[in-house]
């Protein structure tokens, strides 16, 4: 921990970055995310088992921009998220520097995003046994009861977008929800609008979510939506061979083989 | 306002006999919208037009809907009719009543409804449509013809025959390609050079045509119409203004035994060389890898032999660069190496050679003069086994397709060598003869019959040298899979058509499909066999995939023809259903945010970059922008588009939502 | 005796499966009659959000078809359609929305008949799954409180 204040002060320093995102001590005994912009304070950034907020979603904020080069403190899930965000061509290895944290609280450094990628390679995301089990037992019911099951899972939900702010893969200026012209998604939260903006979510992160479980952490309600989207990672490796894309390579679902597999088209 | 006309179509009985076309219009006059509907016998026809055109002056309709056959039928008829009466074309939708409706069902009320509800989505669509200009780009009158083979000279004297100027570049210093190597082709066994050569003369002859040999293509940019095109030229070191062509210089040089790339390996030329001697243009130049002066600064005996002082030792690469509106790539293929063979002797074997080194040895101007010997001791060879499908049809070696050529000049080689030693014997190990061309089964059967070459059907699993014989070990299995052996004193392996090295680079250079083999892919494999995705660069020859000179004669002419469509208009007029990102009002400016999955999806390469600026230059964002002159509006773009920041004129958003509603929703 | 007339929407490519839908046409060929056709430039143009606005209209199937895979007009949009749609379906399949009630196929320009087979099993289908009544509930909802 001491290195990375060291490090992250020695960066504000010399000017080589004008804020660093990283974690401090939060309201109760909850972490939230800081942003340091004079070396002295870097006093204040911490880092253990409560620092699970993915800070790779303030990369993209206007309001963060604004204020110059970051620095960003990286745990695994931050910098799978970091990479993301390069392949999107939304960072570039000028734009920001990246300290990372390892599973043992180790700083670890980059000197480009494409080192990060090599980095992940030893890091890949793995679904747990826990949720497979989960997805699996939901398929086995019959149809009208899975879909009466989801109803009611999805039925607390009251449209916040708490999953959506907190997503660091969800940086458009204007969602498709705030589209009136048509208008894709019923915004009240009933059972019509809950469901089309869950499906919504979960296919536009097709082939780029991270498995961060940011969202589900958000989520006031508690609402198992990282269920679909962990659903949704499962498919797109099985059926496309990976589970985001990289910096090198495209997307899975806007790239395509000739060979891809299906039983259900005639 | 919308102020839409629904004309329905009788279309004689067709759709009448089982339609209710008066209801249809009577219900359709009923829509929101809609400010006049009516129906008619025959909407296609002149006074069914000038209804249509009479009522958009009159009632001053904003768009129509013509209830009739299928658009893909008269959609074009009815724009142009809108067109003229003043109403912007793309204003005007047809709704399929006959192939959709009245042609596949029977006559009742739920006909009618569904023909209501057909007109009804329609209308909808209508109502969103936005009027919409064809695009006009401007075209450049010249070719770029890259690839200097009988592909590349065909399609460069078709195209200057059409009276546009082209700029044919070869890499090698001699046009000609790989068709000036063959001694003697199929099936009429003319020889190769005499065909050719008069050809090589007319391009360097022809007032349209610039040859550029010993030339690459270095880098393209733009797009139809308007292509930038660098061409390296690779220092000849010979200046060509002053060379006369006299050979004095290749007679002198004292490097005599570098292998001759012309001859493929099976013979030598000098530092300074021409590659043939029928070579167009004939002017020689220096390989300087191989040059006694270039590698050790001492020799320059050329230099002092020439007559006219045409040596130029401190001559650069030169680059050109070419404005040009049409590109055709002519590149080529080549075969594979014996070396890649690892049953057949991994190239060891002198006397194991392919069919392009075969070609050579057949050649009366090659290293043996035409006379077959055996390249390790330059005898005769008594006992010659070809082998076909070396490579080909085989997953193994990574080319599971048929090369296409072998067949044929396999059965040709075989023919040349019992011509040319008489009392020979030839055999030939096949799996299936292909000869499917003009003339050609009756070629092959002429080597079997007359000639009596021995088919034998079945694989050689290997070949290795003993007392120096080449021990050929090959099955019959027409003969229930019996062993063959035979003791040859030469093979010739029907190699792989391959494509060139290089190919790859190129195709990325030019921004053009390839296939896996490194082939360039052609736009559809049935309907559009001469142009590629990118529009404005076309395909003529092996390039493409192997296959004989009439093809590729064919291909050539196709291609061109293809260019001097383009050079015939002076503006390229394209269909405006494209593709458009949006730009909005500041701060914003578009709510695109530069993700890019659209570009990676576009099969155009049509999606590009804009940098935003604000007032001092400074870059304030990064979005998508749409090539309009290479998008083809097929719209896999707008349905990848997280932020919906990309739509296509046409078929918006807005227009397909409104299908969807109006067609499940009859109130 | 089924009274039930299903609605069903196709969302078609215009180069290959609307054109086969026209030879179909052309060929007198006579097919079950409750599939209306909306035509679009290529499949990958089909948003998956309109199939679930089909279904909250009340549609009780759809139908996707466009080229077959190599044939596409615009080289690889079925390429980008196929993928789309191996992924939806999986997710629609979680959720428990009834993917039996949606048919996803190729037809080309030539197959004339293969598009009146293609809707004539699609509707046999859809009558037996029946109406979808639990989409229409969950898109009626403002319906279902009125009536409380």
């Amino acid at each position: 921990m001491k290195e990375l204040i060291a490090k992250a002060a020695g960066l504000l320093e010399s000017n080589t970055v004008q804020v660093v995102i990283g974690y401090g001590q939060g309201s109760a005994d909850r972490s939230r995310a800081i942003f340091i912009t004079q070396p002295s304070d870097c006093e204040q950034l911490i880092f253990d088992s409560r620092c699970i907020q993915n800070l790779a979603v303030y990369l993209t904020k206007a309001e963060i921009k604004k204020m110059g080069k970051p620095a960003i403190v990286a745990s695994i899930p931050v910098l799978r998220s970091i990479v993301q965000l390069a392949a999107e061509n939304q960072l570039t290895n000028d734009s920001l520097v990246v300290l990372g944290v390892s599973p043992e609280s180790q700083l670890v450094e980059f000197e480009s995003l494409a080192a990060i990628e090599s980095y992940l390679e030893s890091h890949k995301i793995e679904i747990d046994e826990k949720y497979r089990k989960i997805i699996e037992d939901i398929k086995a019911k019959p149809v009208a009861e899975r879909f009466a099951y989801w109803v009611k899972e999805l039925e607390p939900c009251f449209k916040c977008y708490a999953c959506r702010a907190a997503c660091p893969l969800c940086y458009c200026t204007r969602c498709t929800v705030e589209n009136n012209q048509p208008q894709w998604i019923s915004v009240g939260s009933h059972p019509l609008g809950n469901l089309e903006w869950h499906i919504m979510r979960a296919m536009h992160l097709a082939g780029r979510c991270t498995d961060c479980e940011a969202c589900y952490t958000a989520c006031p309600m508690s609402i198992p939506i990282h269920l679909l989207t962990k659903s949704m990672l499962q498919d797109v490796n099985e059926n496309f061979g990976s589970y985001g894309s990289s910096i090198s390579k495209p997307n899975s679902l806007s790239s395509f083989n000739p060979d891809d597999k299906e039983s259900f088209i005639r | 306002m919308s102020k839409i006309g629904v004309f329905i179509c009788h279309c004689g009985e067709n759709i009448s006999a089982t339609v209710d076309v008066e209801k249809v219009a009577e219900v359709a006059g009923t829509l929101d919208g809609v400010e006049y509907s009516t129906h008619y016998k025959y909407m296609c026809s002149d006074p069914g037009q000038s209804l249509i055109k009479q009522t958009i002056k009159e009632k001053g309709l904003t768009g129509v809907v013509v209830a009739a056959c299928s658009p893909r039928m008269h959609e074009p008829t009815f724009r142009k009719a809108c067109a003229e009466a003043g109403l912007n074309p793309y204003l005007c939708e047809m709704a399929n009543l006959r192939e959709h409706c009245s042609w596949v069902h029977e006559k009742s009320d739920a006909t009618t409804q569904k023909a209501s509800d057909i007109v009804r989505t329609l209308v909808e669509k209508v109502k969103h449509n936005k009027p919409l200009q064809s695009i006009k780009v401007p075209i450049t009158k010249k070719a770029l013809v890259i690839g200097g083979g009988i592909a590349g000279i065909q399609a460069s004297l078709d195209i200057a025959n059409a009276g546009h100027q082209v700029v044919l570049v070869e890499k090698d210093p001699s046009i000609g390609g790989h068709m000036s190597q063959l001694s003697e082709t199929f099936p009429t066994l003319d020889c190769s050079q005499c065909i050719l050569t008069p050809r090589m003369v007319e391009v360097a002859q022809h007032p349209n045509i610039t040859m550029m040999t010993y030339s690459e293509l270095e880098k393209l940019e733009g797009s139809i119409g308007n292509f930038k095109a660098t061409i390296r030229k690779k220092a000849k070191s010979v200046d060509e203004k002053m060379c006369t062509g006299c050979g004095l210089c290749t007679t002198k040089c004292p490097n005599k035994k570098i292998p001759s790339e012309f001859n493929t390996g099976l013979g030598t030329r000098t530092a300074i060389y021409v590659p043939f001697p029928q070579a167009v243009p004939n002017k020689p130049v220096i390989d300087k890898a191989n040059c006694t002066y270039y590698q050790k600064g001492k020799c320059k005996i050329c230099e002092k032999t020439c007559p006219t002082g045409a040596i130029c030792f401190d001559q650069e690469d030169e680059f050109v660069e070419l404005e040009v509106g049409a590109i055709v790539v002519a590149t080529g293929f080549n075969v594979m190496e014996t070396s890649e063979f690892a049953e057949y002797g991994y190239g060891k074997y002198k006397d194991v050679i392919n069919g392009l080194q075969f070609e050579r040895l057949a050649s009366a101007s090659g290293p043996t003069l035409g006379e077959i010997r055996r390249p390790s001791d330059g005898k005769i060879p008594e006992k010659i086994v070809f082998i076909a499908c070396a490579g080909s049809r085989d997953p193994a070696k990574g080319k599971p397709y048929c090369s296409k050529i072998c067949c044929m000049y396999t059965a040709k080689h075989a023919m040349l060598y019992q011509h040319k030693v008489h009392g020979g014997h030839s055999y030939v190990f096949y799996m299936d003869i292909r000869a499917a061309g003009k003339n050609y089964d009756e070629f092959t059967r002429r080597a079997i019959v007359e000639d009596e070459v021995n088919y034998i059907r079945g694989r050689v699993s290997r070949v290795y040298e003993e007392n120096g014989k080449l021990i050929v070990k090959g099955v019959d299995t027409l003969l229930n899979a019996k062993p063959v052996e035979i003791e040859a004193d030469m093979v010739v392996l029907a190699t792989a058509g391959v494509a060139n090295p290089g190919s790859e680079e190129l195709a990325q250079r030019m921004h053009i499909s390839y296939d896996a083999y490194n082939f360039f892919s052609e736009a559809h494999p049935k309907l559009k066999p001469v142009e590629t995705n990118t529009v404005g660069i076309f395909l003529a020859g092996a390039c493409q995939a192997p296959k004989d000179i009439p093809e590729t004669v064919s291909q050539a002419s196709g291609a061109a023809a293809k260019v001097a469509i383009l050079f015939s208009q002076d503006e390229l007029s394209r269909d405006p259903a494209i593709a458009v990102v949006n730009r909005c009002a500041p701060p914003l400016f578009s709510t695109c945010v530069g993700c890019f999955m659209c570009a990676t999806a576009c099969p155009y390469n049509a999606i590009g970059e804009e940098l935003i600026k604000n007032r001092n230059g400074e870059v304030i964002k990064r979005v998508a922008k749409v090539n309009p002159g290479l998008c083809q509006g097929c719209g896999t773009c707008v349905a990848f588009c997280r932020s919906k920041s990309i739509d296509i004129d046409g078929y918006t958003n807005e227009q397909m939502y409104s299908e969807v509603m109006a067609l499940l929703n009859n109130d | 005796m089924n009274e039930f007339e299903p609605k069903i929407v196709a969302f078609v490519c215009n180069w290959c499966t609307y054109a086969g839908a026209d030879l179909t046409g052309t060929s007198r060929i006579k097919y079950a009659q409750n599939v209306k056709i909306i035509r679009f430039p290529c499949t990958g143009r089909i948003d998956f959000m309109l199939l679930l606005k089909a279904f909250s209209e009340g549609a009780d199937g759809i139908i996707v078809s466009g080229c077959h895979p190599n044939d596409c007009h615009y080289t690889s949009g079925n390429f980008h359609a196929r993928r789309r749609w191996i992924t939806f379906r999986g997710l629609l399949d979680l959720l428990g929305i009834d993917v039996r009630r949606i048919q996803y196929s190729w037809v080309s320009a030539a197959e004339g008949a293969k598009w009146a087979d293609i809707v004539n099993t699609t509707v046999t289908n859809i009558s037996e799954l029946g109406p979808y009544a639990d989409y229409a509930k969950v898109a009626n909802y403002l319906e279902k409180e009125a009536n409380l």
